[in-house]
């Protein structure tokens, strides 16, 4: 028997999780994105390292951090992160890069500077490509959240792993509804929030 | 963080032996031109003759390797590039509108980083959509996308008037369009650059539209400059073979009064033809998608006459039938002589005429283009 007092609890812990690990992973990726825009040396190796963690397994990054980190709440917010940087990087600087060549020439042509550029340029041009980006890093925060349960994050996959090794069918829709519902309105509130922010330019 | 104003008027454009290389080959070798102020003068060349490149060092966007760039004496290396850009009007084919702001954004955005007051802004800016013929109510609040190409290349034009530049460099700008808009904003520009008043620097492969548009005309091939001069210059002493076969100069002994309107007609093609029971609202939507700025007008059995797009937009009664606002313009046999229908044109004052084969409209005369092809 599940209560809905720990489903509620577990549910809070995963939220937390996801969350903070979001908030982290946007605040890293943004500035190595950007910087990524004026040194192609330091994209390159940028781009490099994101798609050399995004390539590894889920499962084996959450393991490589136990011998590195030990245990516990942190190490699982930095194993989610590895695979949390990719998209958000990738999508920014996609955004960033594939301007018009032609608004480029004209924002240089008028007499814009380079931060006025990024500013009233790439930014906007960039914003559809960096929400998906940030969409889809948080499907895979909160999935690979699940698995960190493993490594003692707390959170709803440490009701699902107790159901599994309890053959407890409960217990592991206990744990993975409340994740599905979270990953809906987490996807309903970003869209609103991006449609917000970029009014009805595109067709 | 204004910037300065650099210069109010243009006295003169001075290019010293300018040269500019991109590895071993030359983009522009060893020019000089002097540009008064007030001229409009027009590069034309094959692409790769370096007339665009010459056009972008006048704004810094291409720096030289040698030679000196002055304007009103001051070299263009000494100016801070970014107060120098904002002092010259910049005009580009593929427009470079930003399609994330809207048309009064777009317009105003230079001045707004310039710290004028939001007031002043769109004063301006209703002021300049007015000015190239674009009602500023209609139009201040439309993104980028919800605009035809002509109305596009209308407020690229307005945009790089906003800060009011003694100096206009315009690459191609008309250079997008299909034919007949082509031609209706070369007439437009060309009646509008009198009252601006500015010198400009233009940017075509067009001929004609140098024959119609230009002061003077420079010839570039192979990133020399290889002739200067007007339009009568250029036709009647070329200095080389080059020159002559860019303006064509066989064409001068044509002789006007052989010529029948076949020669010189455009055709039609049938997204101009609109039914008269049509209403304005109608209408307007059908030539924006169509990205048309006439439209003849037919009940069935011929045309009628045509509607312009620029008057519809000004129409208070939207619900009205194009029919009632029809502008009757002559029409003509395909086989008539074009001396005799330019004289009746002319005396009526009129810019188009129709030209019907059998009976059934075929294509469009315009005397200016006309004209051009005949002395071009």
């Amino acid at each position: 028997m599940v209560t809905l007092e720990s489903i509620l609890s577990h549910t809070a812990d995963h939220l937390v999780l996801v969350v903070i690990t979001l908030i982290i992973s946007i605040c890293i990726s943004m500035p190595l994105a950007f910087g990524s825009l004026y040194n192609k040396r330091f994209g390159y190796v940028v781009i490099k390292f994101a798609n050399l963690a995004q390539a590894v397994p889920s499962f084996a990054v959450v393991a490589i951090v136990v011998p590195l980190m030990g245990i516990g709440f942190y190490p699982a917010v930095v194993a989610i992160l590895l695979r949390a940087l990719l998209p958000i990087i990738k999508n920014t600087y996609i955004g960033l890069s594939t301007v018009d060549p032609s608004m480029l020439d004209y924002a240089d042509g008028i007499g814009l500077n380079e931060w006025q550029i990024l500013r009233y340029v790439r930014l906007p041009n960039a914003y559809p490509a960096i929400f998906a980006g940030i969409k889809f890093a948080f499907i895979l925060i909160n999935s690979i959240a699940i698995l960190t349960a493993y490594i003692g994050s707390g959170g709803l996959g440490e009701l699902i792993f107790q159901g599994l090794v309890a053959f407890n069918n409960e217990k592991i829709l206990a744990g993975a509804i409340p994740a599905i519902l979270i990953a809906i309105a987490f996807d309903i509130i970003f869209t609103r929030i991006e449609k917000k922010l970029t009014p009805h330019y595109r067709k | 963080m204004a910037s300065k104003r650099l210069f109010d008027k243009i006295d003169s454009i001075q290019l010293l032996s300018v040269t500019k290389k991109y590895d071993d080959r030359f983009a522009i070798n060893d020019i000089s031109i002097d540009i008064e102020g007030g001229e409009l003068v027009i590069f034309i060349g094959p692409s790769g003759s370096g007339k665009t490149t010459t056009l972008r060092m006048i704004n810094r966007l291409i720096e030289p390797d040698s030679g000196t760039i002055l304007i009103n004496d001051q070299n263009v290396m000494e100016l801070e590039p970014v107060a120098l850009r904002r002092n010259i009007g910049y005009v580009i084919q593929n427009i470079g509108l930003f399609p994330h702001m809207n048309i009064a954004e777009n317009i105003g955005l230079v001045a707004k980083l310039e710290g004028w007051d939001e007031k002043k802004i769109k004063d301006r800016v209703e002021y300049l959509l007015d000015f190239v013929s674009l009602p500023s109510e209609m139009f201040m609040d439309r993104y980028p996308h919800q605009l035809s190409g002509g109305q596009q290349q209308r407020v690229g034009l307005a945009r790089a008037l906003m800060m009011d530049p003694p100096l206009l460099l315009m690459d191609e700008p008309f250079g997008a369009l299909d034919p007949i808009l082509r031609k209706q904003l070369q007439e437009e520009f060309y009646q509008i650059r009198e009252k601006l008043g500015k010198t400009i620097i233009f940017v075509t492969h067009d001929i004609e539209e140098a024959f119609k548009l230009g002061d003077r005309i420079a010839i570039m091939d192979d990133a020399k400059l290889v002739q200067i001069g007007t339009a009568e210059e250029l036709i009647f002493h070329p200095a080389n073979e080059m020159v002559a076969s860019i303006v064509d100069t066989s064409k001068k002994f044509k002789h006007l009064d052989t010529l029948k309107i076949k020669d010189l007609i455009s055709p039609l093609e049938c997204m101009y033809v609109h039914d008269g029971s049509l209403d304005v609202e109608g209408a307007i939507s059908s030539m924006i998608e169509k990205n048309i700025e006439i439209a003849v007008v037919s009940n069935g059995s011929g045309p009628l006459g045509i509607v312009k797009l620029i008057d519809l937009l000004r129409m208070d009664d939207k619900e009205s039938k194009i029919v009632d606002h029809v502008i009757e313009i002559p029409s003509f046999s395909r086989n008539e002589l074009l001396s005799s229908s330019l004289k009746i044109m002319q005396k009526d004052g009129h810019s188009m005429a129709f030209v019907m084969t059998d009976g059934k409209l075929s294509g469009f005369l315009f005397p200016n283009d006309a004209f051009s092809q005949v002395i071009g």
